[in-house]
C-alpha cells in the first residue's frame, strides 16, 4: 500500500458508512529496533492546516476557541480500527463516538435545526 | 425504458439550463457590438464544453469519484486547497450575476429597481434549496428554462443572412478595437466553459449513482445537450446582431438587452425575454449554490446531498445558507450586475487552467478511469481551447481594466 497515494486524503466512512470527513494525517511510531508502524488516523483541521503552513493553523486554532466545538487535539483513530482501503477508508468505528462529527452536531444543533424546516438529527 | 427516459430528460435539462445571465449577455453584446463576427468563440466554447462535459459525467461513472473527491485525493490538500479558493471565489461572483439577472427580470417586469429585489430573490433561491431535492432542482428549473427556446425562434423569424453567420463561424480579429474584441470573446469563452457546471453535472451522476453502464447514456446527453445549448448563445448573438446592432444599441443597460426579441415578436417579445432571463438565471443560481456547497462538502469530506434533510448534511446546509445571503450583499450596495457579469466570465477564462489542467491529469489516470482514461483527440481539444482562452484572458482583462 502506498500511503500517500491510497491512505492520505482519502473519504473515511465508518462502519454505516456515514461519511467522517477526510484523512489529514498519519501517526507513525518510529523504535529503535522495531520496524516504523502506521499506529493512528489523524482528522480535522489543526493537521490539516499545518500542511499548508504553521501559520494558518494558529490562525485556524485561536478562531475555533472563539467559536464552535471546542477540541484542542486532532481526533486520532487506531490504524487497528482500519477495515479497508479502497474508494473510501472504511473504519470499524462509530463515527459520533470518535468526535470526527463534533462540528457537523455543532453546526446542526446551534443553527440548522433552529432554521424552520431544517429537520432533527436523530438522538441516539 | 427507464435510461431513455433519464436520456430524454438528460438531454432536455442541459437545453433547458444552457442560458445564463452570462451567455446571454455576452453573446448579446457580442452581437450588438460586431454582428456575427463572434460566433467562433461560442463555437469553440460548446465543442470544448462538449468534451468536458462528457468527461465530467465519465470519470462519475467509472470511479464513483465526483470532480472534487477525486481532485483531493489525487493532488492532495495544500495544492486542492489552491484550487478551491480560486474557483470559489469566482463562483461567487458568478452567482452574484446571477441573482443581479434575476432582479433584472423582475425590474424590467414589475419596474421596481433590482436592489429591491435582492433579498426576496436570495431568500427564494434559498427557500428553494432548503426544501427541494436535487431532482426538483436540476429538472424544475431547466424545464422551465425551456422558454429560452424562443431566442431561437426570434433569431429565425428574423431572417438572418447564413452565409455571413457561417462566415461568423471562422475567427477574425477587426481593424480597431482590438482589446475590447478580444474581452468580449473571452467573456463569450468563460461564459460557455463554465467550470461549475462540471461540479454540478459530476455530482449529479453520483446522486443518481450512474455505473459504467451509463456511459453511453452520458456521451449523448452531454453531446446533444450542448450542441443545443450552444445553439441557442448563438440564437442570442443573431438575434441581437439583427435587432440591436442596426439600431446602434450597445448594451449598456439591461432594458436595452430586452429589446432583443421585439422586432421579431413584439410586446411578446419583452415577456419572452423578460421570463427567460427570469427562469435561466433562476436555474443558475441553484446550479452554482449547490456546486459551491459540494466542493466544500466533498473536498472537506462531509456528508452532501441535496436529498437529505439540511440537519442530516449541516454544513453542507450551512455552506449554500450563507453563500446565498453574501450574494445578495453586493447587489444591495448596487453594483451593476451586467458589469459584475462581464467581468465574471473573463475572470472564469483566466482560472480555467487551475480547473482543468488537474482535471485533464484525472482523467488519464488509469487508477481512477482504467480503461475508460482519455484518448488523444478529447485531451488535445480541451487542452487548445483552455489555452487559447487562458492567452485571450491574461492579454485582454489588464486592457479593459486600464480602458473601462
Amino acid at each position: 500500500m502506498k500511503l500517500v497515494r491510497d491512505v492520505l486524503d482519502k473519504k473515511l466512512t465508518d462502519r454505516e458508512d456515514c461519511e467522517m470527513g477526510r484523512v489529514s494525517g498519519l501517526v507513525m511510531q518510529v523504535g529503535e529496533r522495531s520496524q516504523p508502524r502506521i499506529t493512528h488516523i489523524l482528522v480535522g483541521g489543526k493537521t490539516l492546516w499545518m500542511r499548508i503552513h504553521p501559520w494558518i493553523a494558529r490562525v485556524a486554532a485561536r478562531l475555533s476557541r472563539m467559536w464552535g466545538p471546542k477540541r484542542d487535539e486532532p481526533v486520532r483513530i487506531p490504524w487497528s480500527r482500519v477495515e479497508s482501503v479502497g474508494k473510501d477508508v472504511k473504519l470499524d468505528v462509530k463515527a459520533r463516538d470518535t468526535g470526527a462529527l463534533d462540528w457537523e452536531l455543532w453546526v446542526a444543533k446551534h443553527i440548522i435545526e433552529r432554521i424552520p424546516g431544517g429537520g432533527k438529527q436523530e438522538e441516539e | 425504458m427507464k435510461k431513455i427516459l433519464q436520456l430524454t430528460l438528460g438531454i432536455i435539462t442541459s437545453v433547458g439550463g444552457f442560458l445564463e445571465i452570462g451567455s446571454v449577455v455576452t453573446a448579446a453584446q457580442a452581437g450588438a457590438n460586431y454582428g456575427y463576427k463572434l460566433l467562433w468563440a461560442i463555437l469553440l466554447g460548446t465543442i470544448c464544453l462538449i468534451f468536458l462535459v462528457e468527461m465530467s459525467g465519465r470519470l462519475a461513472a467509472v470511479s464513483k469519484h465526483t470532480i472534487v473527491d477525486a481532485t483531493r485525493e489525487r493532488f492532495g490538500f495544500p495544492f486542492f486547497s489552491i484550487v478551491m479558493l480560486g474557483i470559489v471565489a469566482v463562483a461567487f461572483l458568478v452567482l452574484v450575476a446571477e441573482l443581479g439577472g434575476i432582479g433584472l427580470a423582475l425590474q424590467i417586469l414589475s419596474g421596481i429597481g433590482f436592489r429591491w429585489w435582492a433579498i426576496p430573490v436570495s431568500i427564494i433561491v434559498w427557500l428553494l434549496m432548503w426544501k427541494g431535492t436535487f431532482g426538483v432542482i436540476e429538472n424544475g428549473a431547466s424545464l422551465l428554462g425551456l422558454v429560452t427556446i424562443s431566442f431561437a425562434v426570434a433569431a429565425v423569424k428574423m431572417h438572418p443572412d447564413w452565409g455571413g453567420a457561417a462566415h461568423g463561424l471562422l475567427p477574425t480579429m477587426p481593424g480597431d478595437g482590438k482589446a475590447k474584441y478580444g474581452f468580449t470573446a473571452v467573456s463569450i469563452l468563460g461564459a460557455s466553459i463554465s467550470p461549475y457546471l462540471m461540479y454540478f453535472y459530476s455530482s449529479g451522476a453520483i446522486e443518481d449513482k450512474w455505473d459504467e453502464s451509463y456511459i453511453p447514456m452520458n456521451r449523448i446527453i452531454a453531446g446533444f445537450g450542448m450542441t443545443f445549448g450552444g445553439f441557442l448563445s448563438m440564437a442570442v448573438l443573431v438575434a441581437a446582431a439583427l435587432s440591436l446592432q442596426p439600431r446602434g444599441i450597445d448594451i449598456e443597460k439591461f432594458e436595452q438587452a430586452a429589446l432583443l426579441m421585439t422586432p421579431a415578436l413584439t410586446r411578446w417579445g419583452f415577456y419572452l425575454f423578460a421570463f427567460s432571463m427570469l427562469f435561466a438565471c433562476l436555474g443558475a443560481a441553484l446550479e452554482i449554490s449547490l456546486a459551491i456547497a459540494y466542493f466544500f462538502a466533498q473536498g472537506l469530506g462531509w456528508s452532501w446531498s441535496e436529498d437529505l434533510d439540511p440537519s442530516r448534511d449541516s454544513r453542507f446546509a450551512f455552506t449554500y445558507t450563507i453563500i446565498i445571503l453574501l450574494g445578495a450583499i453586493p447587489l444591495l450596495l448596487g453594483i451593476d450586475p451586467i458589469k459584475v457579469t462581464m467581468m465574471s466570465m473573463a475572470l472564469t477564462s483566466a482560472t480555467l487552467p487551475l480547473a482543468i489542467v488537474p482535471f485533464l491529469f484525472l482523467m488519464n489516470d488509469s487508477i481512477y478511469l482504467g480503461k475508460h482514461r482519455n484518448g488523444w483527440l478529447s485531451n488535445s481539444v480541451v487542452a487548445i481551447v483552455i489555452l487559447i482562452s487562458f492567452v485571450l484572458a491574461i492579454i485582454s482583462i489588464p486592457l479593459e481594466i486600464i480602458g473601462g
